[in-house]
């Protein structure tokens, strides 16, 4: 406890003095730059690498001019138009029965983002080069010389190793991750949708789809509803799965069980089936003709429609319960990787001590089971909030009375989709997502903000 | 052993079998509609087929004129694969570092990702496309691994928690003995963190293994599709077909469960090193 | 910095402004020549022509005939037919202009003509086709679109889809001759009139509990909407181009849905879901059911599951058996009263929705000429012939439908009287497909609650069920444009 303190406390105290003194020694810094900085590092703002050839770090030069030549060589092939594009989004309509080419709004969008993830990269490396010249300079008047290029790639696997290991994943995120996100977010500020697709030209609106939201009565009660049921499933469906598959971690993980590849080999072929087929053969199975319905009639009794449009309450069980499937194995095996790096000692400790089994589990386990899962758990939370499979195949082509375009069981993403792809309208269904996403964001930033393993990482060192 | 062990072990066991038949019974009702001699779900008695024959699963990779169904496997194979290679190598690495490095931005990237794990996945899929059409990555299978293996990092989160656990002092130990921070990575963290890449490795091949939103999406030929695409563009009326191509797309992930099975549990703490 | 990079943006978009100009101005020239100008007859040389055929027709053979013909007619002049090999449900708007698509589609007029919206596909010279003629009106009419005042046709029909009754011969009672056989034509009642086929229901049902008449899954939207057109109902109005006016509750519409609830309540609960629609082939062949609706184009799939219940016999005999007991027909009259269980006896004919199926070329091939030939050929009465016979559909040429008689005869016969009401060619029709399967979905539903919690007693409470779907469908249009 001593320790979380002490580290709050000095997480603060770093904090605002951090601020303050940043901002002082930036201005600073970069007059001394320029009264300091010798010529060559100057001719290096125009063309990197001069500074470094200057002081004889060749491989540097090398590499430096080489990135702002193929910077240059983008810029003119299709970076500039790409800046361009993202301006206007294009001019020319398309006709493809008079064989026009025309420009394609939608592209032209992608790329500009595209290029502006490129320039932002460059500058990046750009102000790098810079620093690292009048670095250089600094050492060299010193007469320090510069690193060998062994030492240089050598430093990559140590003191820079962060640099080496997130430099592809940063780049693979940004393109495949972040670069769709932007898009979208910044879809929800055009036209795009309805009869306006390519070759339509598309523009720039600004708020207008946000506007629409708010004017149009349709949406407010329908999203309130959705909303509402949306937060208690994501709810109830985490802690349900959360806990059943830390539960059947431990019970799998009791020293009387024998056998435990096998036992867990069960929920592993559940795993093996992918969701979308799980999700077809429950939905038989619950259907009028599945094999419940045909006991049930068999028996004498009457069909049960288990899932269907007066089946608001059963559905949402259902659905809750096939989630539940679905999802507890892999909380079961990543659960059960996390008990194996539990330390023991202290559990034989605490059962020495004549702690209880409920103790132990709510002192030691719970804790630190919630301390390296807690990611998982908001992962999971997000996840289910997020479900967009499980009612689309359960209960998918009903529109339910006092909804607008949606169902009593669907999800805001099922809403959206029905918005969206369905109907083509992907402005409002940016739109919508983006307001979505905002408040799901905050809600877990929050609570991962204030969580212990986002900031106390060490707790259990 | 006293009366109350025994008692225990006799309700975990009658708890396990309990959960045992919950997950095995729809995936036994599966294989076994597989083997359905009639090919149709609705003629069976209750939930099981009233006869049996190989029939179906000797027609799934004979008649390959439509549904090319062992094609589709190797694709998906080769898919999984790669992508899970790839895959686990980024997650682990990304997780690594950004449990034991300090550096500028870490806290940022930590909360933007979280952030932007956020985001209904399926409003980006344009996006993808698009970009892959601009790439010329469309009917490639190795423009489906490259965007499983870059999506692969955002869930390093997971992987992250499990790094805090190690503790650093081992780290520190090697680091005066002179290791580089590369060394003290493979030769003293990655062993240690067997059932995690496991885990990674387990989920990263079983994602691009069952999806079919995206290779629905980047795959037009249908000599390309994956199990899951193909699977889903059956016609109504091949149940069994269906059935049959779903139990066998499970037995990869169960094979490899099996391999991979023994490297789960033994982590730190019944390990070499001792805290 | 900051300043530095809004002097940046500030200029780039000032350059894009002129830019922007210039690319304007250039616009209105090259505007100029438009229509189908692709057609030059120039045929393009050595090249390959890519046809997404639907999956029947690849899967029964007659797609790979067709291009071998093809190929082997056009080989001097080095064009060749390949498949496309791709989903038939591709989307051409997505793929083509990345030159992903495929050159020639086969597809539904919806599908098509949703193309035609943004030019994705070209409009071809109809005149010159060698079935200009026999194709009718209201199938051409289906694929024109109009742009700056011209009209334009945007696909060659090749054959209709329309809901057709299929029923067993040998499961109609051994003295059908005499009991429902009223008007002694030597066709049973049952499958002449909606009212007769559900009293036939009723009496199966009453002497086997395990058995029924008529069954189909009441919430498809696409076969049960014909109840409500027979009554007057029509989608949009204007010939379905008027998306601001929704019909499905217009005139007596509302006793077709009454129809349609009498119609569930002889089936069993497997009707509300859309169990029937799949378990039909097997519960037709086993000899469940005695008949269900489809379209002609799965009539094979009826006859395969029928010959395995044919047993004790060689293949080719059940086969023959199969073929002869598994009856196709056009679609039974229903009673003007719109009730099937009063005494009246005028009767109305049953229309349905229907589709014309055609060949498209795509604006992105490369060999819009020789696409053109391939289209051409494929739909010259040799081939349309040949695929009615290997594919069992109603084809849209008045010669071929003649010279195969029977049931695509009739189809023709109904597409021409107006009683196949065409899909609608635009946009909207996408919203109808989930307001519709609810309203249907909860009409069945209704036959099997309670007396007490009975939704639909009255005919007015019907009508105000349609208002409701129709109120959806117009929300649905309108709030999102």
């Amino acid at each position: 406890m001593d320790n979380i303190v002490r580290n709050k406390n000095k997480f603060f105290k770093n904090n605002v003095t951090k601020k303050k003194k940043n901002k002082e020694t930036k201005t600073k810094k970069i007059t001394e730059f320029w009264k300091k900085s010798s010529n060559p590092v100057k001719a290096s703002l125009v063309l990197m690498g001069i500074g470094h050839l200057k002081y004889k770090c060749f491989y540097k030069a090398i590499i430096y001019f080489m990135v702002e030549a193929l910077m240059i060589t983008y810029m003119i092939s299709r970076g500039i138009d790409d800046v361009i594009g993202f301006f206007t989004l294009g001019v020319v309509k398309a006709d493809a029965w008079a064989r026009i080419e025309g420009d394609d709004s939608i592209i032209m969008l992608l790329m500009g983002i595209f290029s502006f993830i490129v320039i932002t990269l460059f500058v990046v490396i750009y102000i790098q080069c810079i620093k690292d010249a009048y670095r250089l300079q600094l050492d060299y008047e010193n007469g320090k010389k510069c690193k060998t290029f062994k030492k240089f790639i050598a430093d990559f696997f140590d003191t820079k190793f962060h640099v080496t290991a997130l430099s592809l994943p940063v780049i693979g995120v940004c393109i495949f991750n972040v670069l769709p996100i932007v898009f979208m977010i910044l879809i929800a500020f055009t036209n795009y949708g309805g009869t306006i697709v390519p070759p339509e030209l598309i523009d720039w609106v600004g708020v207008k789809n946000f506007q629409k939201l708010l004017v149009l009565s349709k949406f407010g009660p329908t999203f309130a509803k959705i909303l509402k049921w949306n937060l208690l499933w994501a709810v109830l469906s985490t802690t349900l799965n959360y806990f059943a598959g830390l539960g059947l971690a431990l019970l799998l993980n009791k020293k009387c069980v024998k056998g435990k590849a096998f036992w867990r080999a069960f929920p592993v072929l559940a795993y093996a089936i992918p969701g979308f087929i799980t999700l077809l053969a429950f939905k038989f199975l619950f259907s009028y003709g599945g094999p419940i319905n045909q006991i049930i009639v068999a028996q004498g009794g009457k069909a049960i429609g288990f899932l269907d449009l007066d089946a608001k309450i059963s559905s949402r069980i259902i659905g809750l319960f096939v989630n539940c499937w679905i999802s507890v194995p892999s909380i079961m095996l990543l659960a059960t990787g996390h008990l194996s790096n539990m330390d023991k000692t202290l559990f034989e400790a605490a059962k020495i001590d004549g702690a209880g089994r409920f103790a132990r589990f709510w002192k030691l386990t719970m804790p630190f089971m919630l301390f390296s899962t807690m990611p998982v758990l908001l992962g999971q939370f997000i996840g289910n909030f997020n479900n967009f499979g499980i009612f689309y195949f359960l209960r998918g082509g009903l529109y339910n009375k006092g909804y607008f375009l949606a169902s009593d069981t669907d999800l805001l993403i099922n809403w959206l989709y029905n918005l969206s792809i369905d109907n083509n309208y992907y402005c409002i269904g940016a739109a919508i997502s983006l307001v979505i996403f905002i408040i799901t964001s905050a809600i877990s930033l929050f609570i991962y903000v204030k969580s212990p393993s986002y900031r106390e990482e060490d707790t259990f060192q | 052993m006293n009366k109350r062990e025994k008692l225990d072990t006799f309700f975990t066991y009658v708890f396990l079998i309990l959960i045992a038949f919950i997950f095995f019974f729809p995936c036994l009702w599966l294989i076994l509609a597989s083997f359905s001699k009639s090919g149709s779900i609705y003629s069976f008695k209750g939930f099981f087929p009233k006869s049996y024959s190989l029939q179906t699963f000797a027609k799934l990779f004979t008649d390959t004129r439509m549904y090319n169904y062992p094609r589709w496997f190797f694709n998906t194979l080769f898919i999984a694969t790669g992508s899970c290679i790839i895959g686990t190598f980024l997650t682990i690495m990304t997780a690594y570092t950004m449990s034991r490095f300090e550096f500028k931005g870490r806290k940022t990237i930590m909360k933007s990702t979280m952030v932007l794990g956020m985001f209904p996945s399926f409003m980006g899929m344009i996006a993808v496309y698009l970009l892959m059409t601009q790439f010329g990555l469309i009917n490639h299978l190795w423009g489906l691994i490259l965007i499983y293996a870059a999506g692969a990092p955002m869930g390093y989160l997971t992987q992250k928690g499990f790094f805090d656990t190690i503790p650093k002092a081992i780290d520190e130990a090697a680091k005066i003995d002179g290791a580089t921070n590369f060394q003290i990575f493979t030769k003293i963290n990655l062993p240690l963190a067997k059932p995690m890449i496991v885990y990674t490795a387990l989920t990263s091949f079983t994602w691009p293994w069952s999806d079919f939103i995206l290779p629905k999406l980047l795959l037009k030929e249908k000599n390309l599709y994956t199990v899951a695409v193909g699977l889903m563009s059956l016609d109504e009326t091949q149940f069994a077909r269906f059935a049959a191509g779903s139990v066998f797309i499970a037995l990869p992930i169960v094979v490899l469960y099996f391999c991979l099975v023994k490297n789960m549990v033994n982590g730190i703490s019944e390990g070499a090193i001792k805290g | 910095m900051k300043r530095k990079l809004v002097a940046m943006l500030l200029l780039s978009s000032m350059l894009l402004t002129t830019v922007g100009c210039a690319k304007k101005g250039e616009s209105v020239n090259a505007d100029k020549g438009k229509g189908a100008a692709v057609f030059d007859g120039k045929i393009e040389k050595n090249v390959t022509i890519h046809v997404l055929e639907n999956d029947t027709a690849i899967e029964k053979g007659y797609f790979k005939e067709l291009i071998e013909a093809f190929n082997e007619k056009y080989k001097s002049k080095g064009i060749k037919a390949v498949d496309a090999n791709m989903d038939q449900h591709s989307d051409l708007a997505k793929d083509g202009p990345y030159g992903y698509g495929p050159d020639v589609i086969y597809q539904a007029n919806d599908v098509i003509m949703k193309y035609a919206k943004g030019k994705h596909i070209l409009p071809l010279p109809v005149e010159q086709f060698d079935c200009y003629k026999q194709v009718p009106k209201v199938a051409w009419k289906a694929y024109e679109t109009k742009v700056d005042g011209k009209t334009y046709t945007c696909g060659v029909p090749v054959n209709v889809q329309a809901p057709m009754l299929y029923y067993r011969k040998d499961l109609l009672p051994a003295d059908w001759k005499e009991k429902w056989d009223e008007n002694k034509d030597n066709i049973p009642d049952m499958v002449q009139s909606w009212k007769k086929m559900y009293q036939f229901s009723v009496e199966r049902h009453k002497e086997d509990s395990t058995k029924y008449g008529y069954m189909k899954s009441i919430n498809d939207m696409y076969f049960t909407s014909g109840f409500l057109f027979s009554y007057g109902g029509y989608i949009f109005g204007k010939n379905n181009t008027d998306t601001s006016d929704v019909g499905l509750s217009a005139k007596n519409s509302a006793k077709g849905a009454r129809v349609v609830n009498q119609l569930a309540s002889v089936m069993n609960e497997d009707c509300i879901d859309d169990t029937i629609t799949t378990n039909a082939y097997s519960k037709l062949g086993d000899g469940s059911y005695f008949s269900t609706i489809s379209t002609p184009d799965v009539y094979s799939t009826f006859v395969e599951e029928l010959e395995k219940n044919y047993t004790g016999m060689s293949k080719s005999e059940a086969e023959k058996k199969a073929k002869e007991n598994l009856v196709m027909t056009t679609l039974p009259t229903l009673p003007a009263s719109g009730d099937l269980t009063d005494n009246s006896t005028k009767e109305i004919a049953c229309k349905s929705m229907g589709g014309v199926n055609a060949y498209a070329i795509s604006s992105y091939t490369k060999a819009p000429n020789a696409s053109l030939l391939f289209v051409k050929f494929a739909t010259e009465y040799k081939m349309i012939q040949k695929r009615a016979e290997m594919l069992g559909i109603a084809p849209a040429r008045k010669d071929v439908a003649e010279k195969v008689g029977g049931v695509s005869k009739q189809i023709y016969k109904n597409l021409d009287n107006n009683d196949i009401v065409l899909m609608p060619s635009i946009s909207a029709v996408s919203q109808i497909w989930t307001p519709g399967q609810t309203f249907f979905t909860d009409i069945a539903k209704d036959a099997y609650r309670k007396d007490s919690e009975k939704k639909y007693k009255e005919i007015g409470d019907y009508q105000k069920g349609l208002k409701e779907m129709c109120k959806q469908i117009e929300d649905a249009i309108t709030t999102l444009k």
